[in-house]
């Protein structure tokens, strides 16, 4: 049960308050009352960052920085009003609900850690930089993000912010695939972007949600189709390459069989929807 | 812990113990009976308020963070119109989900004053109903959105 809740004003207020009291930071709460009402968490300590003195999403340096406490509302208001219409409203759109965008923060769900986070799975596809404090410093997500739950801070560190890259000209497709509009947390998802030249792959990156430990992106993989003709014969290949490289497992959501033949239809899926294609 | 926030108007100033839930807190201590658990984690939306015009769930909140907040549930809503217009479409049953819904629906037509079909689904996407089916919620969104508009034409 909660017994002390604290409201830190200054990095260095908040920094220490985690290192003395071991207690969890939220903001919007939405995933840790749930675990603590589920028993999963178990603590007498809450601290809400919310009373922290943060700038606002911006844009600097041609990146998008989303600090610590900024909803994904305020986010998809942001995306709107600097007509940054990419894949990243697509995808802030389907989190949660309305109440949920409302309350929950991106910098929340990366701190989770979750393989089927929708945030993460934009971070990756993004190459988002994560910003720490008090040491002030950057990691990319793949570091940071070092198992399913398990990031990469110390104990009086803490995320004040991610970076993402602002893509332009890029086709880009997502897709997750659950049992209600709300509230869904994946079975899988695929997110892909892709800017391409006379017919051809320029630059691609995709990414799944769900289907391994962490999302599942392979940028060794993503090199080598850079010059490729666009075309049925590479998405099927593509299919397969990422069929073998996720490692799903079977929970209450669904089995690893069927998350193994998502990955693959997903990735046609895409191919269809992005080029206008009927390939099955 | 003190807080102090205006709910329905009224200024409250209330000593609550940081473990509460703002659920809790509206229901047991202040008499709030609109506001209602169901699930307790998010899923259902029957538990929804406004806070500072947004709606969001009382049950995955503290009391503690309504400090400084505006709040309203159904009891504060300055008119009947969304109420008459469920009331009127037949989106009610046994009315258990409503003052969600009517929560939900007052964050959208506060935004957006002639939501599509579409619109009106995303906004009421957090809020479950076990009994209508959502057709006559969605019309009854749309009767809300028509009689706010005929009231402002009027005036």
């Amino acid at each position: 049960m909660i017994k002390n809740y604290f409201r830190p004003k200054t990095i260095d207020e908040l920094s220490e308050l985690k290192y003395k009291t071991n207690g969890y930071l939220f903001s919007g709460g939405t995933d840790l009352f749930v675990k603590l009402r589920a028993g999963i968490i178990d603590t007498d300590t809450v601290i809400d960052t919310k009373y922290l003195d943060t700038k606002g999403i911006e844009i600097k340096d041609k990146k998008l920085f989303i600090p610590i406490n900024a909803t994904y509302n305020e986010l998809r208001y942001f995306i709107k009003e600097n007509k940054l219409n990419n894949i990243l409203e697509d995808i802030v759109k389907t989190i949660g609900s309305p109440m949920i965008r409302n309350r929950g923060t991106p910098v929340g769900n990366i701190s989770n850690a979750s393989p089927a986070g929708d945030f993460v799975l934009a971070s990756y596809l993004f190459n988002a930089q994560i910003l720490i404090e008090p040491s002030s410093k950057k990691i990319p997500i793949k570091d940071f993000i070092k198992s399913p739950g398990q990031i990469n801070l110390e104990q009086n560190e803490f995320v004040y912010g991610i970076e993402l890259e602002l893509l332009t000209d890029y086709k880009f497709y997502f897709e997750k695939v659950g049992r209600r509009n709300a509230m869904i947390i994946s079975i899988a998802s695929i997110g892909i972007l892709i800017k391409e030249e006379d017919n051809k792959i320029n630059d691609i990156r995709i990414a799944f949600g769900s289907v391994a430990p962490t999302i599942l992106r392979d940028e060794n993989l993503e090199k080598t189709l850079i010059g490729k003709t666009i075309d049925e014969e590479l998405f099927k290949y593509l299919a397969n390459e990422y069929q073998k490289l996720s490692s799903p497992i079977t929970d209450v959501r669904a089995t690893k069989e069927y998350r193994k033949s998502l990955v693959h239809n997903l990735v046609i899926k895409a191919y269809n929807n992005l080029f206008e294609k009927v390939v099955r | 812990m003190i807080v102090k926030f205006k709910l329905n108007g009224k200024e409250i100033v209330k000593d609550v113990p940081v473990y509460k839930r703002a659920l809790d807190f509206l229901r047991d201590d202040l008499g709030i009976l609109s506001v209602k658990e169901g699930c307790g984690e998010g899923e259902c939306g029957a538990c929804t308020i406004l806070v500072d015009g947004k709606n969001v769930h009382s049950c995955l909140m503290l009391a503690v963070e309504l400090d400084g907040k505006e709040v309203i549930t159904v009891e504060g809503l300055e008119d009947k119109i969304i109420q008459n217009a469920y009331v009127e479409a037949g989106a009610i049953q046994c009315g258990f989900c409503t003052p969600g819904f009517i929560i939900s629906t007052k964050a959208l037509l506060e935004q957006n004053k002639n939501p599509s079909s579409e619109e009106i689904k995303e906004a009421l996407e957090g809020n479950l109903c076990r009994c209508t089916g959502y057709l006559k919620i969605e019309d009854a969104v749309k009767l809300a959105a028509k009689m706010y508009n005929k009231g402002s034409d009027e005036r």
